[in-house]
């Protein structure tokens, strides 16, 4: 480019131009800077899989709205009659659900019923990951106590979950507290043995070294250098635990294994319902619905935040 | 050159799209390959070398594509090529690629042969026994022995330097006319390094190949390549003959690239370095990409890209320096005194720690022994060591990967349980079991600096706390307060701003977070500092930083290294003395210059000749020496370690340390 295009260009004489410029070391030091935040990336994944934001919609619009289901409803759970005139009364003005075969409203029920199952499963996705969580993190890290959880584990893990919660309920009973127990006592498992396979991975790379270099204690090697670490895997384990304990729920209380029958689950209306359902579809219909919409929505919705929270995903 | 180019690429664009921002990786990029020559490319990484020559072959990663300009090979331009088939035409047929790590590049479930046969089939048509006494000869060719024996293994079963013989035989499979060699050597030791570069070298002369090398090594440019490039944020800055670039650099980075070598360097002065990293490509870039870090460039450079300005018809450079109306820039002293051939050798006689009449010993390792493994199998990592460390040295441990020098380094710090010997810290045994006190001491007064900066990181905590966690461990600090202000002492120390406090490790590039690495240690404010490998994952012009910043600290905290490194020729700028490992035993300890200038034990005159040198002239002189151990008859003599002349021990039997005797005299 000739002298008098650049000195137009840049409104520079040419002596200004090709003399030494200032230098500034900051300048220079400027880094690569990249705005990438972790959990930045996590929202804009998941917002970006559109399916799985509606699902996740849904699912919170049906458990909010138990709440509102409840109020609005025209009667009370806890209020409820024995009325054998009303019994098999088909949906209508009155009994938005209609009612059950001892003339009950079936609306309140099915509403009561699904909050139940939604704590219930909220309650054993929290005992899980807590239990989960910490045994995981010991095996994984201690080397010592790998051979006797490993034990532990395989002796637990090895009888059908069936078998336990038949023995739990006919020799200990049937309650919200004892399935939640229960339930947690061997949900556990697989918690654990993901986040030990995970802590094995990760508990020999350098950065750990540095730490047990720096005299880090243990407790703080676990805390501060690997659980963040887990952070994705954890909440993958905890999206299909809740779906998968709503679901085992229902089945442990259709066959009369699961709460008592005073305390109305998905899974108890289910069972009531066996007897009559050919004859009044609706008796199902209404608990089968909300329970594949609560695990299906949930599942989906679970499953892109866990794919959005890996970290391989974030290009 | 009259030669028509056998392959040219013209004004090539390659972007990739990452989370929705596009990096322009390579910016107008242009080339003319010729035939039967050897053409490097150097660069840091993140430069574009790889990328660039991955255009030629189709071999781009799913996000990125080329977006502009032409790369034209026997009359089709393969910048438009977009199908598979229509590359399978060109890939492995007419050109190959060699890639850097063989571990990845091999598939580990299938047997050696059966691999290189596959690929005969696939691109040549033959099959059967016919394709399978072609890879045996293949095999033969690449220096493979007993082929019929080894064509039936698989991967696991060779050694690195042989797997990486197993790749080229595979990329040469389809005699190509042109190889693409991207960084062939990177992952090997520098012995095995040496080896692969003579053979392909030979197998260019005997198959009439082209050759593209992409290294960051300056030294294995200075060996293999007769045209060099120079590649700096997605573009090549200056091409030439070998000796034109080495002796005549004309671009403000290749001489800044040059003069930060430390192999260039003068020990007891501070290296050249550059400032900064390379830019960030998904800004736009005005101008000279290099202008923010270059220190004398010119007003021009943050405005107008410079074009490219002849030196002679075989050399370019694109940089204002070159135009007429610029004001006159001499080349800095590194680059004429490569040009001269005069010596590095310090000027006048530093004295050493060691040498001092004073000289304390601050650390001291007594036959120690560390074995890996069970019982009924063990594996000696290190085989009864003895060496002593001077209070205010920089004692080097130099040895090939698995010989053992990380494990001694880690013994030390009680990362590792020794199985025999004594670690003696100011007199105090502290290896094996020891009172927590002791325990503490040593923590607090003997750190370590890792290697991989990349790795040594927690990646999801802040600064802050990486910096501070031996300060929480020992609650070293009275408030908050007082916490903070040591981070940011550290910080400032190190050469960093004490806001990058609030920061997280990826913001970083790799030379900082490696300086963040040595602020962690630095705050406890130790004496001991074992370095594992410090520079060695870093690209050349942040490793003269971090050497320069070693060296400062050592001169004001009055510190004490162990320097752990592979690669002999970086170790003496920085180490007083130096000691050779090979499988677990030190064969040779001296003086670095010592060292230098008498090499005694084979190993150590290998490892010397196989070291690469940033200076053709040298590297086209050197000889290659091969270290075989078989050499050594132990069976009657039986060696030991023993002081040939003051401060120089080998390790040998009695004829031979008669023989390194009289060498010294």
């Amino acid at each position: 480019m000739d002298t008098k295009e650049l000195e137009k260009k840049y409104g520079k004489t040419e002596s200004e131009l090709f003399s030494f410029a200032e230098y500034h070391p900051e300048e220079a030091e400027k880094t690569g800077y990249s705005n990438y935040s972790y959990w930045g990336s996590v929202v804009r994944n998941f917002l970006k899989n559109k399916p799985a934001v509606i699902m996740c919609v849904i699912f919170l619009a049906i458990f909010i709205f138990s709440f509102f289901a409840l109020k609005i409803g025209k009667y009370d759970y806890t209020d409820l009659r024995v009325d054998n005139k009303l019994k098999f009364t088909s949906p209508n003005a009155e009994f938005w659900f209609g009612t059950d075969n001892l003339g009950r409203d079936y609306w309140c029920q099915v509403w009561y019923a699904t909050q139940i199952s939604i704590k219930l499963a909220a309650v054993v996705a929290v005992g899980e990951a807590v239990l989960g969580i910490i045994i995981g993190l010991i095996w994984g890290y201690i080397r010592s106590l790998d051979r006797i959880i490993t034990e532990i584990y395989n002796l637990i893990s090895n009888v059908p979950m069936i078998i336990y919660m038949t023995l739990i309920a006919l020799m200990i009973g049937q309650s919200f507290f004892i399935m939640a127990v229960s339930m947690t006592a061997f949900g556990w498992l697989n918690m654990a043995r993901n986040v030990r396979n995970l802590v094995i991975m990760y508990r020999d790379r350098e950065y750990n070294l540095v730490s047990r270099c720096l005299g880090t204690k243990v407790s703080r090697i676990l805390t501060k250098n690997i659980l963040p670490y887990l952070v994705s895997v954890i909440i993958m384990r905890l999206t299909m635990s809740i779906p998968g304990t709503i679901g085992f729920e229902s089945t442990l209380s259709y066959l009369g294994l699961g709460l008592d029958v005073n305390t109305p689950s998905l899974g108890i209306l289910l069972r009531n319902s066996r007897s009559y359902f050919l004859d009044y579809p609706y008796t199902l219909f209404f608990p089968a619905i909300i329970v594949s919409l609560v695990t299906i929505t949930f599942y989906l919705a679970g499953s892109a935040v866990a794919d959005a929270c890996d970290p391989r995903n974030h290009v | 050159m009259t030669k028509e180019p056998i392959l040219s690429a013209k004004d090539v664009e390659v972007q990739f799209s990452l989370r929705g921002n596009y990096l322009r990786a390579i910016r107008k990029c242009s080339l003319d390959l010729y035939d039967g020559e050897t053409l490097a490319i150097v660069g840091e990484s993140g430069s574009g070398k790889s990328v660039f020559t991955k255009c030629f072959v189709g071999m781009l990663d799913k996000n990125g594509k080329v977006t502009g300009g032409s790369i034209l090979y026997e009359g089709n331009d393969l910048a438009k090529y977009k199908t598979e088939k229509e590359w399978r035409q060109i890939r492995g047929k007419k050109i190959a690629m060699v890639m850097q790590d063989p571990m990845t590049s091999l598939n580990p479930l299938k047997k050696i042969g059966k691999q290189i046969q596959e690929t005969i089939e696939l691109n040549q048509g033959i099959h059967g026994a016919e394709a399978k006494k072609q890879a045996l000869r293949l095999l033969q060719t690449v220096g493979i022995h007993d082929p019929e024996k080894r064509f039936d293994q698989y991967p696991h079963e060779f050694s690195g330097g042989m797997r990486q013989r197993v790749v080229i035989a595979i990329a040469i499979a389809c005699k190509p006319q042109i190889l693409i060699c991207d960084e062939p050597t990177t992952a090997l030791d520098v012995t095995v390094q040496a080896q692969i570069l003579d053979l392909i070298r030979s197998l260019q002369k005997e198959l009439h190949m082209t050759i593209i090398y992409i290294t960051h090594d300056l030294g294995v440019v200075a060996n293999v390549a007769d045209r060099v490039a120079v590649m700096y944020a997605g573009q090549i800055v200056e091409i030439g003959k070998i000796d034109e670039v080495f002796y005549d650099a004309r671009h403000p980075y290749a001489w800044a690239l040059l003069s930060a070598l430390p192999q260039l360097g003068v020990k007891g002065e501070t290296l050249p370095t550059i400032d900064g990293t390379p830019p960030n490509l998904f800004n736009e870039i005005k101008g000279d990409a290099f202008a923010p870090r270059n220190r004398h460039a010119l007003q021009i450079d943050f405005l107008e890209e410079p074009p490219f300005f002849d030196v002679t018809p075989t050399h370019k450079a694109k940089t204002w320096y070159l135009d007429p109306r610029a004001p006159h820039m001499e080349q800095p002293k590194s680059i004429q005194k490569l040009r001269d051939g005069s010596d590095n050798r310090p000027a006048q006689k530093i004295v050493h720690p060691h040498e001092k009449p004073d000289r304390e010993v601050l650390l001291e390792v007594k036959d120690l022994e560390v074995k890996f493994g069970n019982k009924r199998h063990p594996f000696v990592a290190v085989n009864r060591v003895s060496f002593q460390v001077f209070k205010g040295e920089t004692l080097a441990l130099v040895g090939e990967s698995g010989s053992g020098k990380t494990t001694i380094g880690r013994s030390i710090l009680r990362m590792v349980p020794t199985s025999g010997g004594d670690v003696l810290y100011r007199g105090t045994k502290i290896n094996g079991k020891i009172s927590k006190s002791l325990n503490e001491k040593i923590i607090r007064n003997c750190q370590m600096i890792f290697q991989d900066p990349m790795a040594s990181l927690n990646e999801r905590a802040k600064v802050d706390y990486i910096v501070s966690e031996g300060l929480y461990n020992f609650h070293l600090y009275k408030d908050e307060a007082e916490r903070e202000e040591k981070v940011q002492q550290a910080l400032r120390e190190v050469g960093l701003l004490p806001e990058f406090a609030s920061r997280f490790p990826h913001e970083f590039s790799g030379g900082q977070r490696q300086r963040i690495g040595i602020a962690r240690a630095l705050i406890m404010e130790p004496e001991f500092i074992v370095a594992d490998e410090p520079i060695s994952a870093l690209d050349v012009s942040i490793r003269a930083q971090v050497l320069n910043l070693l060296n400062d600290l050592k001169a004001k905290r009055d510190l004490t290294y162990l320097f752990i490194a592979h690669d002999l020729s970086v170790v003496r700028f920085i180490s007083d003395r130096i000691a050779v490992i090979y499988r677990g035993q030190i064969v040779e300890l001296a003086e670095a210059e010592e060292l230098f200038l008498h090499p005694l034990h084979p190993y150590t005159r290998a490892l010397l000749s196989a070291a690469p040198n940033p200076d053709p002239e040298i590297e086209k002189q050197k000889k290659l020496l091969v270290y075989d151990p078989l050499m050594h008859d132990y069976t009657q003599d039986k060696p030991f370690w023993e002081e040939v002349c003051k401060g120089h021990f080998v390790y040998g039997n009695r004829r031979e340390i008669e023989g390194y005797r009289r060498a010294v005299h």
